[in-house]
């Protein structure tokens, strides 16, 4: 492929191209409009936790597609895009500070379904960002459903596959149930960094290991333990850090691994806190 | 025989709830559950043939790469879908606990060794991973060759 000079200045902007005023005017608004259109796809994958060449590969698509756009360009690091878009003899860039959210798998699904669409059909732009900001909106899998499934299915079941027993299996289904609602419950509710809440969690899911087989309903704190963290652990964060590095996104792929480190330590502080306790005053069951 | 069949069945509901709490496609729930149950029992194969914690979690998460991209190109749908809930059973949570524990109670030389083994273990889910995915990038280019079809992965 040979080098593409991003802009050429020809001295002159004006009078180069032969288009009459309005009719620049609707090239601009269309540009405009491109952009504004593939950063929100790109935003609402990345924010959906996908991976960054996943979003970059979107982006460069979605622009291409655009008859009037002859040169992109886009960077994408976990907390932002930066995305340039060239037309006619202009060329504009935009940057996009996101903010990661839930992991999505749904919404990651449904945008890249929706780019194979664009580029094939010939939707038009007004028609693709309405969908995509009804994309944006959809809702999760309600409460109740994630934290039963998510939690109690999770946390039951990967106590089983540790080793534990059917005690086990009892409380930690209710343990992680409890822990995945009320995180889910604090989170809709103040907007608490996300290390702080996996921290409070691990420390409720310790203090509600050993309060259950103190009650003689759980066999064995460890796997209790073990089943509950199973929610929270950054097992998304590891691959997708080891992605980017391989992929060449060496700074996409050092911040989701100090991510995934930092998430990692406060699970591992939070139950730390709670079994220090638990030897401490020796409650017994261990 | 119990033991792998009680195995799978506690894989695949762990799975699933993986894939609930990541928000999967509805149509993709029990597919992923699947993959993830696949990526256990060769996990534990694995470990029955005592090969150590490492290569057996690495042998897991490649069962599940492979498993996530046929089941992308049979359903239509990108390979993470499958891949990120049938991987996170295999994570060492365990790893971690024991090596917190060990800290706590302050055995060091136990830390260490428990830890750098955790840490190995998620590094190798991360490149089982990337193996397969490029192992799936290299065959469909290989693919393309020999069918003389034009380039479809278009790189920038």
């Amino acid at each position: 492929m040979p080098y593409r000079i991003p802009f050429q200045s020809t001295g002159d902007e004006d009078s180069e191209d032969n288009f009459s005023s309005a009719q620049k005017k609707a090239r601009k608004a269309k540009a405009r409009n491109t952009m504004n259109m593939a950063i929100l796809a790109g935003e609402i994958m990345l924010e959906s936790g996908a991976e960054t060449y996943r979003v970059e590969d979107t982006i460069i698509r979605l622009c291409k597609a655009i008859d009037i756009v002859n040169y992109v360009d886009v960077f994408v690091i976990p907390t932002g895009i930066f995305l340039t878009v060239g037309y006619d003899n202009n060329i504009n860039t935009v940057l996009k500070r996101t903010k990661p959210k839930s992991v999505d798998l749904n919404k990651i699904s449904l945008v890249n379904q929706f780019s194979r669409r664009f580029v094939t059909t010939n939707m038009t732009l007004d028609e693709a960002i309405d969908y995509l900001s009804k994309l944006r909106g959809l809702k999760p899998y309600s409460d109740f459903v994630k934290s039963v499934l998510g939690g109690g299915l999770v946390g039951g079941f990967s106590a089983l596959l540790f080793g534990g027993s059917f005690p086990d299996f009892v409380s930690a289904f209710f343990v992680s149930l409890i822990v995945v609602k009320s995180r889910e419950a604090v989170a809709r509710k103040i907007n608490i960094i996300s290390y702080v809440k996996d921290f409070l969690g691990s420390l409720v899911a310790g203090a509600l290991a050993i309060l259950f087989v103190s009650l003689g309903i759980g066999a064995s704190v460890d796997k209790i333990i073990i089943g509950s963290i199973m929610p929270m652990v950054p097992g998304l964060a590891i691959t997708n850090a080891t992605r980017d590095s391989i992929s060449g996104d060496f700074l996409a792929g050092v911040s989701r691994a100090s991510e995934a480190i930092l998430c990692a330590l406060s699970i591992a502080f939070g139950v730390g806190v709670a079994i220090k306790y638990y030897t401490y005053f020796n409650i017994g069951g261990m | 025989m119990y033991f792998y069949i009680s195995q799978a069945i506690y894989s695949l509901l762990s799975t699933f709830g993986f894939a609930v709490l990541f928000n999967g496609p509805k149509n993709c729930l029990l597919k992923a559950s699947v993959c993830g149950m696949m990526g256990w029992l060769a996990n534990i194969t694995a470990g029955k043939l005592m090969l150590s914690p490492t290569i057996s979690t690495f042998i897991g998460a490649m069962t599940v790469g492979i498993m996530g991209e046929i089941f992308a190109k049979l359903f239509k749908k990108p390979a993470t879908m499958f891949i990120i809930p049938g991987v996170i059973p295999l994570v060492p949570g365990a790893g971690m606990y024991y090596t917190m524990l060990s800290l706590i109670t302050g055995e060091f030389s136990e830390t260490a060794q428990l830890g750098s083994e955790t840490v190995f273990t998620a590094f190798s889910i991360a490149i089982a991973i990337i193996i397969s995915s490029s192992l799936n990038k290299a065959l469909l280019r290989l693919w393309e060759l020999k069918s003389g079809k034009k380039e479809i992965i278009t790189k920038r």
